[in-house]
């Protein structure tokens, strides 16, 4: 059996064990999940770069407070989140960045009715999403983007499951009610 | 995709160079019993602390200013124990504070976990307040021990001279005068202008909470209150521990207090004050008084 066959939770069990290379599965694993989530929030990429090291530096440091009954995935996504907006904090602006094709993903997944068409509308959306609120913002990015489930997200943003459902709802919602002040509607 | 790889070979260099170590196992096991153990410490303390507080409300004179109605409320915040309130409140932040940082707490609403702590606290610290630890506590606390200097503050803080309410035992009656013991010293109470006539004779011994306002040497006496030696423990304690133990006939008969005097409202029968005046001749104790004149 290879490290890639191993579950996240069994490789866990392993490092703590004493196997440290199989840290490097890890990280594989997770680079370009977390690199991902990321860039919602961090556009340069030497800056992004540096906050993905520090996540995989503080997940490794700190792997004995994992409860391997519980989802790994769930866990190292959370440091990346904190760790994120401890960058957020330091630089003192909370502004999200999309990539080119999640601007469709929003378009179909929240059915905004107005099309992403051009320059313009993608501007909008992204303004739309910085004016929501962090509360919003952060579910509807896990959800639709990061396509993580309630009990994920959850974890993640340390909320209730019931609270995550209705945070989305209302965070479509919102969504909507900015972008149509953003197209004088 | 390089960049990515370029993370992976710089943790992992720092790994195998053992500049990058594992937290031991042993500081979160630490950790999780160091927040466990806070949470029990806060959460029996606040249910101690609730429990110290109900008892002071039923064991002091606080309650009884409210049965003087709105003239009493004053009297009634001046009495009340802050600081039990405030290191009750601080202890339940504190366990409030320990639950929301559980791995567990957020799979359900914070409010929930904070109503149940409430609800929890309360009746934990009710069936408490059923039990005699409170009055063991009250009465370490005049003590000289340690532990007594350390919980005295707490019964303390309600008690100190107020401008608006006084509570003690009778050591003198006189035609519009009282003196009487309170757990600070002794005071004279000018009864000359009560608003509301006495329902019975004061005597020596009496125990009794007077509404009123404080002058300079004495305390001007608006109503008052006649309450058993029993009610008012936490006064009791307190006189006794300033003045030393009482007498067994009620009355303080060496300095001159123990003579009966009829009050100047002359609301009792002849009758019933002449029962009284007997009753204390042959030494009886007030309450006894009381129970035998009126029948």
């Amino acid at each position: 059996m290879t490290a890639s066959d191993l579950t996240d939770e069994k490789l866990v069990a392993l490092i703590r064990a004493g196997d440290q290379e199989l840290y490097g599965e890890i990280i594989r694993r997770y680079q370009t999940k977390l690199s991902h989530y990321l860039k919602k929030f961090i556009r340069q990429p030497d800056e992004l770069e540096d906050v993905l090291q520090e996540v995989f530096i503080r997940a490794y440091q700190n792997l004995y407070g994992f409860n391997v009954n519980k989802k790994f995935s769930s866990w190292i996504f959370r440091i990346a989140h904190n760790q994120a907006l401890n960058q957020l904090k330091k630089k003192s602006k909370e502004t999200l960045f999309l990539e080119a094709g999640e601007y469709n993903i929003i378009d179909e997944k929240i059915n905004l009715e107005y099309g992403v068409n051009s320059e313009l509308d993608r501007r909008n959306l992204e303004a739309a999403l910085n004016l929501i609120g962090e509360k919003y913002r952060q579910p509807l990015i896990l959800f639709f983007l990061e396509t993580k489930t309630y009990e994920e997200i959850s974890e993640i943003l340390r909320l209730p499951p019931s609270s995550v459902g209705v945070l989305i709802m209302r965070g479509k919602k919102i969504l909507k009610k900015h972008l149509e002040k953003l197209y004088g509607k | 995709m390089e960049n990515n790889h370029q993370i992976e070979k710089r943790v992992m260099e720092k790994i195998n160079s053992g500049r990058l170590k594992l937290r031991s196992k042993y500081i979160f096991l630490a950790e999780k019993l160091g927040l466990g153990s806070a949470f029990i410490l806060s959460l029996l303390l606040a249910v101690l602390f609730f429990s110290l507080f109900l008892f002071y409300l039923k064991a002091s004179d606080n309650l009884v200013y409210l049965t003087f109605g709105s003239r009493g409320l004053f009297a009634w915040l001046e009495s009340f124990p802050y600081l039990m309130a405030i290191t009750l409140t601080i202890f339940i932040i504190i366990a409030s504070w320990i639950i929301k940082k559980s791995d567990l707490a957020f799979k359900k609403p914070f409010s929930y976990f904070i109503i149940g702590l409430l609800a929890f606290i309360m009746l934990a610290g009710t069936i408490l307040a059923f039990t005699n630890i409170s009055e063991r506590i009250e009465q370490e606390s005049l003590s000289s021990r340690p532990a007594g200097r350390f919980i005295r503050p707490f019964f303390e803080f309600g008690l100190p001279d107020r401008s608006r309410g006084l509570a003690g035992r009778i050591i003198e009656a006189g035609e519009n005068y009282l003196i009487i013991q309170t757990p600070q010293a002794s005071k004279k109470i000018d009864l000359s202008q009560l608003t509301t006539p006495l329902e019975q004779p004061l005597l020596p011994g009496m125990f009794v909470v007077i509404l009123g306002q404080r002058q300079q040497n004495f305390f001007i006496a608006e109503r008052i209150h006649l309450i058993s030696e029993n009610e008012m423990p936490i006064i009791r304690h307190g006189v006794r521990g300033r003045f030393g133990p009482f007498e067994n006939s009620g009355g303080n008969r060496s300095n001159g207090g123990g003579v009966f005097l009829p009050l100047p409202n002359g609301i009792l029968t002849s009758s019933t004050e002449q029962c009284f005046k007997d009753c204390f001749d042959d030494g009886l104790n007030p309450p006894a008084c009381q129970v035998q004149c009126q029948q």
